[in-house]
């Protein structure tokens, strides 16, 4: 059995009195495409705040290619190979396109501690940059700031931080949310073209998109994961139908 | 280049300074000046780049001094070991302090720094043995380095401004740096920071301790300018004023903490010859900063300054303009 890429067992979650994930398990192999859907509320993002480490869980387990990553503070998580996109957007809304891709390219290298050198002489990673801006299509925008954008080219710039990461595992929270057609377009045939070696989680409501990306699917409902399989398996199980669609 | 050029003319005039004015008293206003801007940018690292508000900054000017001080009329270290020792002493003291002040952000963060502050402040007048109490400690005399004579005051205001430029160096390499730039990331997306793997707490412990360092040089010049150390200095108001410096000339430009330092002193120096309620002069400055330059003096002046040449470029274009359908 190849190893998985993210595993996901016994996870459970309360605020307060009300469970957010409940015993949430999940296998997801590496270089495998996995969507998780679910109604609102049903956990979703908790989930992907449990294990990016945003929140600590009551319980469980969660192991990034065999290794548990539960004790490790969240950048250490970041330097195993994890990266993600927010469903609420989370950038530096004053400085340019480029700098903020510049700050995801510096939290993996040692140079983020030196005091003394120019940032912005550093021109290759300052290239770097604009090369993971051309990748998703925003290439004309690296001297734009960020306040000043649209909300379709800070989605995308959302994506091009965590590639720029190189990241093994990528967790997307709805990277096609408030996105035009062909701002879709653009971020579909990107997806599609990150290779194999990275593993992808998704959570979207885009249906199509989701559905034609994905090989594997979840289906979260009140922080538990009811139904797991492929596509045809996930749309005739009975309790797909049940949460979509009422009793 | 413009920058450049403007560097080049203001370096040229604070050379020429104590030629121009040709007055002690002026000379050693300006390296008062130099003094409180050096502190006032040292506290910048923290308020301006890291988001962090700190109301105890006089700690580090005012242990420097005291440590230097004791050391020296003392303890009889000589001049070169007693400056090395009182910056060592105080940066390992910013070390610690940061330790616990860190454990808390925004409001808890400004009370713990008040609170530690507060303490050297009464250990600074009650523990007479060690401090002198209200006495304070005097040290004998300015140093001399290279064989310069500092007591003189054109002397002690070109090594003032050696030590302000080295300063400012290093803090304008630190703004643009990497460094610099994780230290905002985390200032202003914490959490995004830590998804990008960088180490927040990390990085806002070093900040600390850096200012504490530059903190420590200012307490240096301060207690060779003066001469002098007293409980004042660890006071609440030290620490305030250093902050009102910051705040007053924008904490988010690289040239306010040096703006509000000239302002401050200047109007504690010279309007206080003149005028007895000095304070109030310098509450109705601050009102009327806040009033129209929220962001402090620095931006605000440039925004009023692009806003000026746009309005007027905006009226010598718009003369012809053809009627609107």
């Amino acid at each position: 059995m190849p190893l998985a890429a993210l595993e996901i067992s016994g996870l459970n979650k309360r605020f307060g009195g009300v469970p957010a994930t409940r015993d949430a398990s999940l296998c997801v192999r590496a270089g495998e495409r996995r969507l998780i859907i679910g109604p609102n509320g049903a956990g979703k993002t908790t989930l992907f705040n449990l294990v990016t480490g945003d929140l600590s869980p009551d319980s469980g387990s969660v192991r990034l290619f065999g290794q548990e990553i539960l004790n490790l503070p969240t950048r250490q998580r970041v330097h195993l190979g994890l990266a993600r996109t927010y469903q609420i957007l989370t950038l530096f809304a004053t400085e340019t396109f480029a700098q903020n891709v510049v700050l995801a390219l510096l939290g993996l290298r040692a140079t983020r501690w030196n005091p003394w050198s120019s940032l912005a002489a550093n021109r290759a990673l300052h290239r770097t940059a604009c090369e993971m801006l051309l990748q998703v299509g925003l290439a004309d925008s690296a001297d734009r700031i960020v306040a000043q954008a649209s909300y379709g080219d800070r989605r995308r710039l959302e994506l091009a931080m965590a590639l720029a990461q190189n990241p093994r595992v990528l967790l997307l929270d709805e990277p096609l949310a408030g996105l035009s057609q062909e701002e879709r377009q653009i971020v579909r045939r990107l997806l599609d073209g990150i290779p194999r070696d990275v593993t992808i989680v998704m959570i979207e409501h885009d249906m199509d998109t989701a559905l034609a990306f994905a090989e594997r699917i979840s289906v979260l409902h009140r922080g538990e994961v009811i139904v797991e399989g492929t596509r045809a398996e996930v749309v005739a199980h009975s309790r797909t139908k049940e949460v979509y669609l009422g009793e | 280049m413009r920058g450049i050029f403007s560097l080049l003319v203001v370096s040229l005039m604070l050379i020429a300074l104590p030629a121009m004015v040709g007055n002690e008293f002026y000379v050693n206003l300006a390296s008062q000046v130099l003094i409180y801007a050096l502190l006032a940018m040292s506290l910048n690292i923290l308020v301006g780049l890291g988001g962090m508000v700190s109301l105890g900054h006089a700690a580090y000017l005012g242990v420097a001094a005291y440590t230097d001080a004791w050391l020296v009329t003392n303890a009889g270290v000589d001049t070169l070991s007693a400056a090395f020792l009182a910056v060592a002493v105080t940066t390992a003291m910013a070390a610690l302090f940061g330790l616990l002040a860190l454990r808390a952000a925004g409001l808890g963060f400004v009370m713990i720094t008040l609170a530690l502050a507060q303490i050297l402040w009464g250990l600074g007048y009650r523990w007479a043995d060690l401090t002198g109490g209200d006495n304070g400690i005097r040290l004998a005399s300015r140093p001399a380095p290279f064989g310069i004579d500092l007591a003189s005051p054109t002397h002690f205001y070109y090594f003032s401004l050696v030590v302000c430029s080295l300063a400012f160096v290093c803090l304008w390499r630190l703004a643009h740096s990497p460094f610099g730039a994780s230290l905002r990331g985390a200032r202003d997306q914490p959490r995004r920071m830590r998804m990008l793997g960088h180490h927040v707490w990390m990085v806002r412990w070093i900040a600390f301790i850096m200012a504490g360092f530059w903190g420590s040089i200012a307490g240096l010049l301060f207690v060779y300018y003066n001469q002098f150390i007293h409980p004042h200095s660890l006071s609440l108001q030290q620490s305030a004023e250093a902050l009102l410096m910051v705040i007053l000339g924008g904490a988010n430009a690289f040239l306010g903490p040096i703006v509000g330092a000239l302002i401050i002193t200047l109007v504690k120096n010279v309007a206080s010859s003149y005028v007895d309620r000095w304070n109030s002069l310098l509450g109705l400055i601050f009102v009327v900063v806040v009033l129209f330059m929220p962001q402090g003096i620095v931006p605000g002046l440039k925004f009023h300054w692009t806003q000026f040449t746009r309005r007027g470029r905006k009226v010598f274009l718009a003369a012809p303009a053809p009627p609107s359908p």
